[in-house]
């Protein structure tokens, strides 16, 4: 039912939304990590978003019924890591420091992940705005004829 | 007369089913609004009734030769805009403009279930005094 369906969209945005918010928080949190499992300090994470595209069967139909629907909201394909170099910082008292006193950091850049954090819950918001209207819309429905 | 009042009655209906297209299109782009090569999408539906309102139809033929006039369907359309983009990431949705076009749409939608319900209501009170 398409009812649903644009609550499923806005639903999308939100999970999609949130996690990439939970990952800025473990990159924050881990901004100073300098051991991890695999022996290097932590490396920043970032998610891949795609647009969900309709599936096969649903494509055939659409065509078959002349309909024409639109997409199926956005879903997290991957979280990948930053590859750039991590950062070189001179402080020798550190137990990871090495011969020369320098330590490697993480390369996550707080300010950055700041932003990010920013922008992630605005279009968590905007997710929920859009929410709330197809709720309003849909009790609207249901007094017609009242 | 009571054709023409069902007549009305479908309008609003084709109205309000664009309008909520028009809304999963819209939440469609919000859920988007993060995803890099988005393009926006949305639904006409206003230019389609202009157009179908202009061809009269459909015409009557009293010959099998004759030539007759199909009126237009009326049927939302979804468009996608892929000529430009908003971002350098490819994406074309802009929030704010997308806020404001979710809020407008909302309120086209409840203004049609508000003349719906009036009409609704005068057939009834038509119907009831006689």
């Amino acid at each position: 039912m398409s009812i649903f369906k644009t609550m499923n969209i806005s639903a999308t945005g939100l999970t999609a939304e949130r996690l990439r918010m939970d990952i800025i928080s473990e990159n924050i949190a881990n901004a100073n990590t300098t051991r991890t499992i695999s022996g290097t300090p932590y490396r920043r994470k970032m998610v891949v978003f795609e647009s969900q595209q309709k599936d096969a069967f649903q494509k055939l139909l659409d065509h078959a019924q002349g309909n024409q629907s639109t997409g199926n909201g956005v879903e997290v394909t991957g979280i990948v890591e930053d590859s750039s170099d991590f950062k070189r910082i001179y402080n020798p008292e550190h137990p990871d420091a090495d011969g020369e006193g320098y330590v490697l950091m993480p390369n996550v850049d707080v300010v950055t992940e700041m932003i990010n954090l920013m922008t992630a819950s605005r279009a968590y918001e905007a997710n929920v705005t859009a929410l709330n209207s197809s709720k309003a819309m849909a009790m609207k429905a249901l007094e017609i004829g009242r | 007369m009571l054709k023409n009042s069902y007549h009305k009655i479908d309008l609003f209906d084709k109205a309000l089913s664009a309008a909520w297209k028009n809304n999963q299109a819209i939440s469609n782009n919000i859920a988007n609004v993060n995803t890099p090569n988005y393009k926006r999408e949305s639904v006409e539906f206003e230019s389609v009734l202009q157009k179908a309102k202009k061809v009269i139809g459909p015409l009557e033929t009293t010959h099998e030769k004759h030539f007759s006039i199909q009126k237009l369907s009326v049927e939302p359309r979804l468009v996608k805009d892929d000529s430009t983009s908003f971002r350098k990431d490819g994406n074309n949705v802009n929030i704010d403009t997308e806020m404001a076009y979710l809020a407008e749409n909302q309120l086209r939608y409840e203004t049609i279930t508000k003349q719906l319900n009036d009409n609704i209501k005068r057939l009834r009170i038509s119907m009831s005094k006689g």
